[in-house]
């Protein structure tokens, strides 16, 4: 009681599900919508956009070598030392950008989820060897990680999505853990063993879903750090490599002109630093919305 | 209070101990050598060169020699400067890597902590919302796209701080560091924001406004280390931030430290000093969980008893 | 008994601020404490009773607020600036919470807690205070007080917490002690103990108190007079024993026919008043307790009942009514 407002007054007596509740109080949120809505514009640009160009980002246009912006050439935003559209480029760079963001988040998140609800479900012994584990992978620097890891796979495109993906689960198996754990000493878990289910069956169809606002909350923090994670490896020359395009190695090309030249940076840049806002937006809005005692 | 912190230490040893294996054998699987990269190479050669760094032992020998080697201070020979050792390599970077990242956690905890305070008991007034806005460039903006940004802007257009690299002494430094800073300020403000918050809700505080000891008392005496408790805990996995961080800032403003070594080892695929670093580094996040686990158990007497 | 009474409410509201509109949840209470009396505040959960007592002491939460008069030796303490109300806190006027588990600061040993009030309010040297601290944590029977003293508030067990907060309430000598549900979270062997500690420490220095509590049974063995709450509105008032034997309101009654007694053990069913509390009681035209009355009449859903009477009170249309 030594707190903010008493019982609610008004109780809704509408019997929303809780999540749809959730999810009306997210879209009251006006910044979080607006970022979905600057997102979504984002994602159709890259991945429809380059369509409505003649050119692909890897056609070399020898008309048009470090053309600075021009909307009135074919080339609205220039090209860069290669005659290479910078538009069309950065679209494209989008569509690997966050193809690897959303794709590699879920599969983060799943195998997160999933290590999580174990870990805490099973307790004792199992839960202290893999915390165990989670914690001497949390001892890395996590670009050290990502590194090793991507050289001991090979190094190759896949190398790369892999070794971001290891080494993201962790948070969402920590935060999924701590879930779990409070989840199984509730009665209905009780009542399921009673009734015969086997430790997977319960794993599965009672924890998990019990944990989705946490993860929802979480894991959308897990879009921009695979994003983030892609970008700056690229960035350094052991992610995506050219010619195909990145943000990462595009903002990484881009730094090298940058004497002359702002605009080679500045799209990617604004592009990938757009994104991220959004999805750091949405991110607070779905956590505002799922956990309101974070006001 | 001994137990606890033997239990640290201990738990520190463990981890380094794993972190050393993991990273031997990673190497170890890891396909490909710095040879691969030349052209062939007859026979006699690259029998010397096996014998020379024993790949023709087995795998638990090597093991074993690189752990005594360890035990000494020695990370064994780099395999692409041939006329270098490990040790070499890093004690020439690590200075450097070591200036900017204490100065980049100094900066980020000092004026995170302040933006984070300020903004929680000036809730909702302009202070918080610049704070704030601090807080969300820091966290959604690169260091990446801010470092040529700043480059851009304050040493090329207004030059007043070299572009990079390390002569001219302090101002050199500045860029790098505030950078590197940066994202963790921003982070730093945003925890401690919310944990004074929710530390002034406790009930322990309004015990103490009830004692009618003044507000300002209130706020140092009663809220500052509930506050600060799970800043301090992020102050470990803040290092390891860093370290990632300072991986970026040497490579933008072509600081010759230990990071841009890694990335160059890791391109190259000269295992011994990619090994190194990393157990280096990873040390160095240990050591400072440890000492910051530390620091939590000496602030907060309910730790100490477990 | 004609003393100037030492605590005067007179119409206190409190409303908060919540964003589905204003929530009143203390409703024109008015009542008088005199010097030396233990007055109890009853009602239930969401009555509104605690938020007096935060009221008084300028801690309501940040959306609330307080209209209406206290008088506490002359001064109004509604609507006292923080720093003045700073030099009455602590010193004249103290408090006791109602989780002792949560109420201490974790992070400070607990004789520093009880020295820190003195320092600030007496000028005392460190040293001096820490003395008084012992001597007081003695005689609220913590054992071994002045090795406690040097510890910290985990080491201590709920009840003996209680008894911290209670030796650093009184340590000040105050002229009332305001009590939000002392004993409520703590366990029903502990809670007498520290409701006779309450009782005997108060009437050796003075102290009025003003004790809230849900428990009928805590008001019986302590209160000298109670006044009983509903929906932040006062339904009646007099002497503790006077109300017990013959209560005039209906929720009164309603609410000592619901506790069990040793005397009804042979009656099978419990007593029970129909319906919810409603936190927003207080907002609606008419009686608050109405919509769960059972002999309410038309009147009682259009007018407030006033709060008639002297030395004993109650606020109904039908009181006086023989049932």
């Amino acid at each position: 009681m030594s707190d903010a407002s008493l019982p609610s007054a008004a109780a809704p007596a509408r019997g929303l599900s809780t999540l749809r509740l959730q999810f009306a109080r997210f879209a009251r949120n006006r910044l979080a919508m607006a970022s979905v809505a600057v997102l979504m514009l984002i994602v159709l640009a890259c991945f429809l956009g380059p369509f409505l160009f003649p050119f692909t980002g890897e056609d070399a246009d020898f008309d048009y070598i470090l053309a600075p912006i021009d909307f009135t050439s074919p080339h609205l935003f220039g090209t860069d030392d290669y005659g290479r559209d910078l538009l069309v480029r950065t679209l494209e760079g989008g569509r690997v950008s966050l193809t690897i963001g959303f794709l590699g988040a879920l599969v983060a998140g799943v195998i997160g989820v999933l290590y999580g609800a174990v870990a805490g479900y099973a307790g004792g012994r199992t839960d202290g060897l893999m915390m165990r584990f989670v914690e001497i992978l949390y001892g890395f620097p996590y670009v050290i990680l990502v590194i090793l890891l991507s050289l001991v796979l090979g190094g190759g495109n896949l190398a790369l999505f892999a070794a971001i993906v290891f080494t993201l689960w962790l948070t969402p198996a920590v935060i999924v853990r701590a879930q779990a754990q409070s989840l199984a000493r509730r009665e209905f878990v009780e009542a399921a063993r009673a009734g015969g289910m086997t430790g997977w069956q319960i794993v599965l169809t009672h924890i998990v879903p019990n944990c989705v606002s946490v993860v929802i909350v979480y894991g959308s923090l897990l879009v921009p750090e695979v994003i983030l994670s892609e970008s700056f490896l690229s960035f350094l020359g052991i992610g995506i490599k050219e010619p195909q395009a990145s943000w990462g190695n595009l903002i990484q090309a881009g730094t090298a002109a940058m004497e002359t030249d702002l605009r080679l940076l500045l799209l990617p840049g604004t592009m990938l630093a757009t994104v991220l806002f959004c999805l750091n937006f949405i991110a607070d809005g779905l956590r505002d919305a799922f956990d309101p005692n974070d006001r | 209070m001994l137990r606890f912190i033997g239990k640290r230490l201990w738990d520190g040893g463990l981890t380094l101990a794993a972190l050393v294996v993991l990273t031997f054998f990673m190497m170890r699987l890891a396909p490909g050598g710095p040879f691969s990269k030349n052209r062939k190479i007859s026979p006699e050669v690259l029998a010397n060169i096996q014998a020379k760094y024993h790949l023709d032992e087995p795998v638990w020998q090597q093991f074993a020699r690189y752990v005594r080697g360890l035990l000494v201070g020695d990370l064994g020979p780099s395999m692409r400067f041939r006329d270098y050792s490990v040790n070499d390599i890093i004690a020439s970077g690590l200075p450097y890597s070591l200036t900017i990242g204490f100065w980049a956690i100094a900066v980020a905890a000092l004026v995170g902590v302040a933006l984070g305070i300020a903004g929680a008991l000036r809730r909702n007034t302009a202070t918080d919302y610049i704070a704030g806005t601090v807080g969300v460039i820091g966290i959604a903006v690169p260091i990446f796209v801010i470092g040529p940004l700043a480059q851009a802007v304050f040493a090329l257009r207004l030059d007043w701080v070299p572009v990079g690299g390390i002569e001219g002494g302090w101002r050199a430094l500045v860029l790098p560091v505030l950078v590197l800073a940066l994202p963790n300020i921003a982070y730093i403000s945003r925890l401690t924001r919310t944990s004074m918050i929710e530390t002034l809700r406790e009930n322990y505080v309004r015990t103490a406004r009830a004692k009618g000891i003044g507000e300002t008392r209130v706020i140092l005496r009663h809220t500052l280390t509930g506050t600060l408790l799970p800043v301090i805990a992020y102050l470990g996995p803040a290092t390891a931030a860093i370290i990632t961080g300072s991986i970026l800032i040497e490579t933008i403003f072509a600081v010759p430290g230990i990071g841009r070594h890694f990335v160059d080892a890791a391109l190259n695929r000269d295992y011994p000093l990619v090994m190194g670093i990393t157990i280096l580094y990873g040390g160095l996040v240990i050591l400072f969980n440890v000492l910051t686990d530390l620091l939590r158990g000496w602030l907060d007497p309910r730790v100490r008893h477990e | 008994m004609t003393a100037e009474p030492i605590l005067s409410l007179r119409g206190l509201s409190v409303d908060f601020r919540l964003p589905e509109g204003t929530l009143r949840a203390v409703d024109d209470v008015s009542f008088d404490v005199r010097p030396g009396e233990v007055l109890g505040i009853v009602g239930e959960s969401g009555s509104g009773k605690s938020q007096i007592l935060f009221a008084l002491m300028g801690l309501l939460a940040r959306n609330g607020t307080a209209s209406g008069a206290a008088l506490f030796r002359g001064r109004n303490l509604i609507g006292l600036p923080a720093a003045e109300l700073d030099a009455i806190r602590g010193a004249s006027l103290s408090m006791i919470f109602q989780d002792p588990m949560t109420s201490l600061n974790p992070f400070q040993r607990v004789g520093d807690q009880l020295a820190e009030g003195l320092i600030a309010h007496r000028g005392m040297t460190r040293a001096a205070a820490r003395e008084a601290a012992v001597a007081m944590l003695d005689r609220v029977r913590i054992p071994d007080a002045a090795a406690r003293a040097r510890r910290y508030p985990h080491e201590f067990s709920g009840g003996m917490r209680q008894r911290v907060m209670i030796a650093m309430a009184l340590l000040a000598r105050p002229a009332l002690l305001l009590a939000d549900e002392p004993t409520t979270a703590l366990d029903v062997t502990i809670q007498a103990q520290v409701l006779d500690l309450i009782a005997e420490l108060s009437r050796e220095t003075g102290t009025s108190v003003i004790l809230v509590t849900h428990d009928l049974g805590v008001v019986a063995r302590l209160c000298d007079r109670v006044i009983v709450l509903y929906g932040g509105r006062v339904m009646e008032e007099g002497p503790a024993e006077a109300v017990f034997d013959a209560p005039r309101h209906p929720y009164a009654q309603g609410l000592l026919a619901a506790t069990p007694r040793m005397a009804d053990a042979l009656t099978p069913r419990l007593g029970t008043i129909p319906g919810t509390p409603r936190s927003g009681g207080a907002m609606l035209p008419g009686c608050p307790f109405a919509p769960r009355c059972a002999v309410r009449v038309e009147a009682c859903t259009l007018a407030r009942p006033p709060l008639v009477g002297d030395g004993r009170r109650v606020a109904c249309h039908l009181a006086g009514v023989p049932a």
